[in-house]
């Protein structure tokens, strides 16, 4: 299931002015790559869809896969002395492969253009034909750092497609390691953003608290990233009465630890300086555009799939939802700050009512059409939804929007204006991956 | 600055003692390490089916496949191999018996002399062997001490560590990469992808390995390899790694 076809074409909504809520996010995307295909060629040829095109329900999710190089939303500058200046694919201060177009003349960001595509590895097409547990190994190897959500959500849509009740411990242990990983992206972003400005003692300090986060991580479920821990036959996930203790007490003192970290972070001028009025959003545009995440919620939208889209155990514990009105990188990074906080929170809550998990199984959510459901989970950078579908048990296709996919607009448009000298705080705050971008 | 140097005191020496003492637990969990058998290969009569890599073969188990994704546990294997289990050759990681090969020992780039000057390389990874090797730099393995030192530029690099499964789209710009390098200069395959491909080997457009396309000094296996291992790997380069089966 890839690239949108000639029938699924919805070009009408993403022009200037059609407003598209932030929530029909997948759509406002759509809308934006039809229109940024239109006179490209993919990649690679998209293999047939098995369904028809009118597959639609209230979750529904675009069947598109963004195999166009550019994502941006265009607006050709020209002038004296406009030049394009590329950036990577190789680069020390991207560290993926990937490219970004710079119009300036000179120093001023007129106009950016991320170019998606380099780092491609075919994966949606090669889950064909394999059973979940397979293609569940290579779904958490889409975006290794984000490997939790990825994993769940591919898993949430697999039982839904399945008809399949979940044993309500795995849905535990999914929200374990989602929320573990968020914690370790949330401050590897505040690591990144250190870095760029040069805050070299905040950097050692906030790098070595992910490496921590990485070792809960490695200690509680076999691997440091998680990989196989969430799927059947991988690394068990010890969760045992004496392993939650000392997992408690282990987040407990990282809790403390990141407090006295962001408290000296948040006295440093010159930092909070870079960061705020960089890459600036506002509501407006990251409705329009369609962003998630921290990039929505920064802008002002109390938009979280874990409250909206309540499933176990999240349904059952207190989250406060995070949101700032700034829109700009610091507003992003607040929020960030407050998602650690109620990451440690959850986490709490989870182990100490541990006992639950081990109460009935959870029932799948309905499918969306014959052997086709639907997972949606909320990712460290943003709402993310699988789309599967099942023929006797195996992957017949797959389709999935990512948080990069749907912030990938919001951060060119952020930039525009900006310094270049702002890019890697802003590039930073957004948290995009190419990985989940090039699948 | 006091309160950042207040902090830093509080916290004392958080780096590992590693190379100079073998891998903590924690510096390398379970997956960190490759894959043994518990009982002779031809023993373990349904090990084969179980590896959804084929990394384990009737009388040897090829390292540079294995995606440490665990489930080979259940046909009898344990993951508790070395760290150390990077190779010079492909072939040195694929373990005749399941054990770590003899191997002749031979001259490693000991032109680059004892500091060397890094740069990464994406060619098509899921972004945690990128996070794996930059966390080199984080004060728990702190590569600094050891003369390792990440460069912007591969033009100031001596080593090359490539990450990811090489894409189509890739070949071009990390050649680029590589003649930019002034000699001497290696290359090190980090990670099941570039080495084999890893869970991926065998989609449409991408290249079988990372040899496919760049003469490689080192391949590190692992999906992707604790840090420690890659540490490791560097400073075999250079003659200075943690003795290990087969090499002198
Ligand atoms: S851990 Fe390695 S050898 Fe074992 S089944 Fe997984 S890929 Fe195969
Ligand atoms: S070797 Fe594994 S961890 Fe590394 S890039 Fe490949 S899939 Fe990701």
């Amino acid at each position: 299931m890839t690239a949108p076809s000639s029938g699924r074409t919805v070009r009408g909504a993403a022009r200037p002015g059609a407003r598209v809520p932030a929530y029909w996010a997948p759509d406002g995307a759509v809308a934006l790559w039809n229109d940024l295909a239109a006179g490209r060629s993919a990649v690679e040829s998209p293999p047939a869809s098995p369904f028809p095109e009118d597959v639609r329900s209230a979750w529904a999710v675009p069947r598109f896969d963004p195999r166009e190089r550019a994502v941006a939303p265009r607006q050709p500058v020209e002038g004296y002395g406009v030049f394009t200046f590329p950036y990577g694919p190789v680069s020390m201060g991207v560290p993926e492969a990937g490219r970004f177009d710079v119009r300036t003349y000179g120093e001023r960001v007129l106009e950016l253009v991320p170019r998606v595509g380099y780092k491609s590895r075919r994966i949606l097409a090669s889950l064909v034909g394999l059973t979940p547990a397979d293609a569940g190994l290579r779904v958490e190897r889409l975006a290794g750092n984000f490997a939790a959500a990825h994993v769940s959500a591919f898993l949430a849509a697999a039982e839904s497609a399945a008809g399949r009740a979940v044993p309500s411990r795995d849905a535990w242990v999914r929200a374990v390691a989602q929320e573990v990983q968020r914690i370790y992206n949330h401050v590897h972003v505040l690591a990144r953003l250190a870095e760029a400005a040069s805050q070299n003692v905040g950097l050692a300090q906030a790098h070595a608290l992910a490496e921590e986060m990485l070792r809960v991580a490695g200690a509680t479920f076999g691997h440091r990233w998680m990989f196989g821990a969430l799927l059947p036959g991988g690394p068990v996930a010890r969760l045992g009465p004496s392993d939650r203790d000392r997992l408690a007490r282990t987040l407990d003192r990282l809790s403390e630890e990141f407090e006295s970290l962001w408290e000296v972070f948040q006295g440093s001028r010159t930092f909070v300086d870079r960061i705020q009025t960089t890459g600036p959003v506002g509501r407006d545009e990251a409705e329009h555009w369609g962003a998630v995440g921290p990039t929505l919620r920064a802008t002002g939208a109390a938009w979280d799939d874990r409250l909206r889209v309540p499933v176990v155990p999240y349904d059952d514990l207190f989250l406060p939802v995070a949101v700032e009105s700034a829109g700009d990188a610091l507003a992003r990074l607040l929020v960030r700050v407050q998602e650690v906080r109620s990451s440690f929170l959850l986490l709490e809550q989870m182990l100490q009512r541990w006992p639950r998990a081990e109460e009935a199984p959870v029932d799948p959510a309905p499918p969306v059409g014959p052997h086709r459901g639907i997972g949606r989970v909320e990712s460290p950078s943003g709402d993310l939804v699988y789309d599967v579908a099942l023929r006797d048990g195996r992957v017949a296709a797959v389709g999935l929007r990512t948080a990069s996919d749907a912030n990938w607009p919001v951060f060119a448009v952020g930039m525009r204006s900006q310094v270049f000298t702002d890019f890697h705080f802003a590039w930073e705050s957004f948290g995009l991956l190419f990985a989940e971008t090039d699948r | 600055m006091s309160t950042w140097l207040g902090r830093a005191w509080a916290r004392g020496i958080l780096t590992t003692r590693y190379p100079a003492a073998p891998a903590a637990d924690d510096e390398a969990p379970e997956t960190g390490r490759p894959p043994m058998p518990t009982r002779p290969l031809d023993e373990l009569a349904e090990a084969p089916g179980s590896c959804p890599t084929g990394a384990i073969g009737p009388a040897a188990v090829d390292q540079g496949k294995c995606i440490r994704c665990a489930r080979c546990r259940a046909a009898g294997f344990a993951l508790t191999g070395p760290v150390e289990a990077s190779g010079r050759r492909r072939s040195e990681l694929v373990w005749p018996g399941g054990r770590p090969g003899a191997t002749v020992p031979e001259a490693g780039l000991a032109p680059l002399g004892r500091s060397v000057h890094v740069f990464l390389v994406d060619v098509g990874s899921c972004n945690a062997c990128n996070l794996e090797v930059l966390a080199l730099a984080n004060p728990y393995y702190d590569a600094t001490r050891l003369g390792i030192f990440f460069t912007n530029s591969p033009r100031h690099a001596d080593v090359l560590l490539v990450v990811g499964v090489p894409t189509e789209e890739m070949v071009e710009p990390v050649w680029r990469a590589y003649e930019a390098m002034p000699a001497p200069k290696a290359v090190v395959a980090v990670g099941a992808c570039p080495t084999s491909g890893g869970v991926f080997a065998g989609n449409a457009g991408l290249r079988p390995g990372l040899d496919a396309v760049l003469p490689v000094d080192r391949y590190v296996p692992g999906c992707p390899p604790p840090p420690v291992a890659i540490l490791d790997a560097i400073l075999a380069l250079i003659g200075r790694g943690r003795p290990r089966a087969g090499e002198a």
